[in-house]
């Protein structure tokens, strides 16, 4: 599998065959960290880009509960929502994700897994994101990379770099 | 939204080898839809097709003249979908430092999280 570095000092990103991988220590301990994910108090805090708020509406995490957030941008609004799959206690999450606008909400959801490792005093969080067509994805990405068919691609390596 | 659509039909292209194999031999250069049938064990038809679904998405175009009518690769559409890639790893690397902050701030002697937001 090729695996194609994407990230900064701070955020780990590649993408390894199917899927996006995002990795992240955070100077916390994971029943914390933990809670970040999984209490609706506490997503509005951090989820989505700089200058944005989140409303979450629904958030029920267990196995087959839903969740539906609204990230909220000067100018606009993304809705997003899915349904929580998989729920390990300080482990393991796994959930389905739409954005949730038409048509892309009427396509297969991309599904989400997201592992949290007891570092002791930090905790290393993998996120892993598989979207509806991976190896459409990694394919674009390797055109990309190696071919300079993407003009704009450097133009983006630069945003992330910035994220 | 426009740009979901667009991005739908440019995966249901790319989702089968043949096609992006053509692709592949198209990021070389022109080539006529013979010399792109030569690597494949399938007939011209068969290429023919593929090239409509492509053509369909916008990723290849074809030469109006001459009786060769070459065949050309777009690559706009792919651009898309790394774009696309992009915004959502955006997304969440973003929320991934505010996250840090956000912690850094829990933990803190006063344990007040103040608004982080518009930075």
């Amino acid at each position: 599998m090729t695996r194609t570095d994407l990230g900064n000092a701070a955020t780990t990103m590649y993408a390894d065959g199917d899927e996006l991988v995002i990795e992240r220590v955070f100077a916390a301990p994971r029943e914390l960290v933990w809670a970040m994910m999984t209490a609706p108090e506490h997503v509005p805090h951090w989820w989505g880009p700089h200058g944005t708020t989140t409303d979450v509406l629904e958030m029920d995490v267990w196995p087959g509960g839903a969740w539906r957030w609204v990230n909220k941008f000067p100018g606009g609004e993304a809705p997003f929502r899915g349904e929580y799959v998989e729920v390990q206690q300080y482990e393991r999450l796994v959930r389905t994700s739409v954005f949730d606008v038409a048509p892309a909400n009427s396509g297969p959801a991309a599904l989400e897994t997201v592992t949290f490792e007891d570092l002791g005093a930090t905790t290393k969080v993998v996120y892993h994101t598989r979207f509806p067509s991976p190896e459409v994805l990694s394919y674009a990405l390797a055109q990309g990379m190696t071919k300079g068919a993407l003009e704009q691609f450097d133009r983006l390596a630069g945003l992330l770099a910035a994220a | 939204m426009a740009q979901a659509d667009h991005l739908s039909v440019t995966f249901a292209a790319l989702t089968n080898p043949t096609r992006r194999a053509i692709l592949e031999r198209l990021a070389e250069g022109e080539a006529t839809v013979g010399e792109l049938a030569g690597p494949f064990e399938v007939t011209l038809p068969t290429i023919s097709r593929h090239l409509k679904v492509l053509q369909h998405a916008g990723l290849v175009e074809q030469g109006r003249q001459a009786q060769w009518r070459p065949c050309r690769l777009r690559a706009e559409p792919l651009r898309d979908v790394v774009t696309w890639m992009g915004r959502y790893r955006e997304f969440l690397g973003q929320s991934f430092d505010r996250l840090d902050s956000y912690l850094q701030q829990l933990q803190s002697p006063s344990g007040k999280p103040t608004a982080e937001e518009g930075r």
